[in-house]
């Protein structure tokens, strides 16, 4: 199947719409504490996935963008939301860089080896945004809980990628008919 | 989607599920259940229909009175269920009316018997285990149990696998996000009525603030729209006896959930050894219906 070449138009207004989509899931959970001492709750890191695959590198810049709105919405904008904003834009862009460059075939969550391999991506994803934003904290806040702030990064970054991202992928490439941003190998391959 | 991918949706689903206590417990007391299932089923139903409006109305026109109707039904068993529910756990503690809600897996097997269709080897040894785990959580508390909250859960488990068994069929015969946005908008008109009997002032008495909102578009975006939608396109690709067993899980989330969090979110559960031989059961009844003992996996086309 033919990619279409996308017009810079689509693409801003594609990076408008991921943002605008962005924003509906992660404000509620901004203004309210659902769990008493655990404030930062992100049920929107599941998109981070699906921005990189199927968007790509617009994708991870909506998603970027889509998280420093938020901070400036729920008034939390701080120096460490540069690094939020690079581990914004790195997470998803992981996702891409993985399954649209480097591996072997193309995107689908079909069988539990593909499965499995996600998920290391996930893990490697959460690591790598745990250790941009931590730090960066450190710095600026040093009354904060290190241990406990790396683990929430962690947490947010595994969980929801992988508990409701995984399915969200499923419907979305199979019964929603979204094609996954690829390579010129895995193009090949998948016209193979 | 292959039956992996279905199975993994559907125990994302009852996880999503589970939640809703925690979700529930952000709003006050003071907002009536059917006040939050009529907002936020609204919500949902909308909110799919502005996602997918020429999907919903080609599907509209393609299926047009049945697909209506269908929902129309499917709504008034879901609200009939969660109605009989309501009413029946209240007779139980949090942890023992968890466990008689899986009874839906028991009974499901028997109305497809009933209705002369074929349920799988693996699907009846799943089945059993899951009564059993039932069976077992009970015995530390068999003097307890009230006869009348137990034959309303009866009643509820009876019409619940009634309607898994008919949004099986209608998830194959019609397009499974307008089924989603229709259930969702008829609930949402069903629950509003039942609320504007029980609260005429309906809007007028809820103390609006931030927290409210948020919680009912949070319970509108995962529950309503992501699972609902979810749990139709894993049912086109699962047998409804599958699906109920997945469905059991349910419990497990929680007893975890009630394990873990703190109390002023979910009731606390201590679990006894009954509840925990029961729990194990549970999940080996899952693991029989999820994990394939055939060596070589059929390839899908």
């Amino acid at each position: 199947m033919k990619r279409e070449k996308r017009s810079p138009l689509r693409i801003i207004l594609t990076v408008g719409a991921l943002i605008v989509a962005y924003l509906i899931v992660s404000v509620p959970f901004k203004v309210m504490e659902i769990i008493p001492g655990f404030t930062d709750i992100r049920p929107v890191s599941m998109l981070q996935p699906v921005y990189g695959i199927f968007f790509g590198i617009p994708g991870s810049l909506a998603f970027a963008v889509g998280n420093l709105i938020t901070d400036i919405i729920s008034d939390s904008l701080r120096w460490s939301s540069i690094a939020g904003f690079i581990a914004n834009f790195l997470g998803p862009f992981c996702f891409y860089l993985y399954w649209g460059k480097l591996s072997r075939t193309p995107f689908d969550l079909k069988t539990m080896k593909n499965i499995l391999r996600h998920i290391v991506v996930i893990i490697i994803v959460a690591l790598v945004e745990a250790n941009i934003i931590t730090p960066s904290v450190a710095i600026s806040y040093p009354e904060v809980d290190f241990g406990l702030f790396f683990g929430m990064v962690m947490i947010n970054s595994l969980a929801f990628p992988i508990l409701l991202g995984i399915p969200l992928l499923i419907i979305l490439q199979e019964e929603l008919g979204l094609t996954p941003c690829l390579s010129n190998r895995n193009k090949r391959a998948e016209n193979q | 989607m292959n039956k992996l991918q279905a199975n993994l949706c559907l125990v994302c689903v009852t996880l999503l599920w589970s939640t809703e206590v925690i979700i529930f417990a952000c709003i006050p007391d003071s907002v009536v259940p059917f006040a939050t299932t009529a907002i936020t089923s609204m919500i949902g139903g909308v909110l799919l229909f502005l996602c997918f409006f020429k999907r919903i109305m080609a599907a509209l026109k393609n299926g047009g009175k049945k697909l209506l109707l269908t929902g129309v039904l499917l709504s008034v068993l879901n609200c009939g269920y969660n109605v009989m529910y309501q009413y029946g756990l209240k007779e139980f503690d949090v942890s023992t009316g968890a466990f008689t809600i899986s009874m839906t897996v028991v009974i499901l097997p028997v109305i497809l018997m009933m209705k002369r269709q074929s349920v799988d080897k693996k699907t009846w040894i799943s089945a059993i285990l899951v009564l059993v785990g039932i069976i077992v959580s009970y015995l530390g508390k068999l003097g307890t149990i009230s006869v009348p909250g137990l034959l309303m859960m009866i009643g509820g488990c009876i019409i619940r696998a009634y309607y898994i068994i008919r949004l099986n069929e209608a998830a194959r015969e019609f397009d499974p996000v307008s089924l989603s946005a229709l259930i969702a908008v008829f609930v949402g008109v069903i629950s509003f009525i039942i609320w504007f009997v029980m609260q005429p002032a309906t809007f007028g008495a809820i103390e609006w603030n931030t927290q409210i909102i948020a919680s009912l578009f949070i319970h509108a975006y995962f529950i309503v729209m992501f699972a609902q939608t979810l749990n139709i396109f894993a049912q086109r690709n699962a047998t409804p006896a599958a699906a109920t067993i997945i469905y059991s899980l349910e419990i497990i989330f929680s007893l975890i959930w009630g394990m873990t969090m703190p109390a002023s979110i979910v009731t606390p559960v201590t679990p006894d050894v009954f509840m925990l031989i029961g729990a194990a059961f549970i999940v080996l009844g899952n693991l029989s219906e999820i994990v394939s003992f055939k060596r070589k996996a059929v390839k899908q086309l």
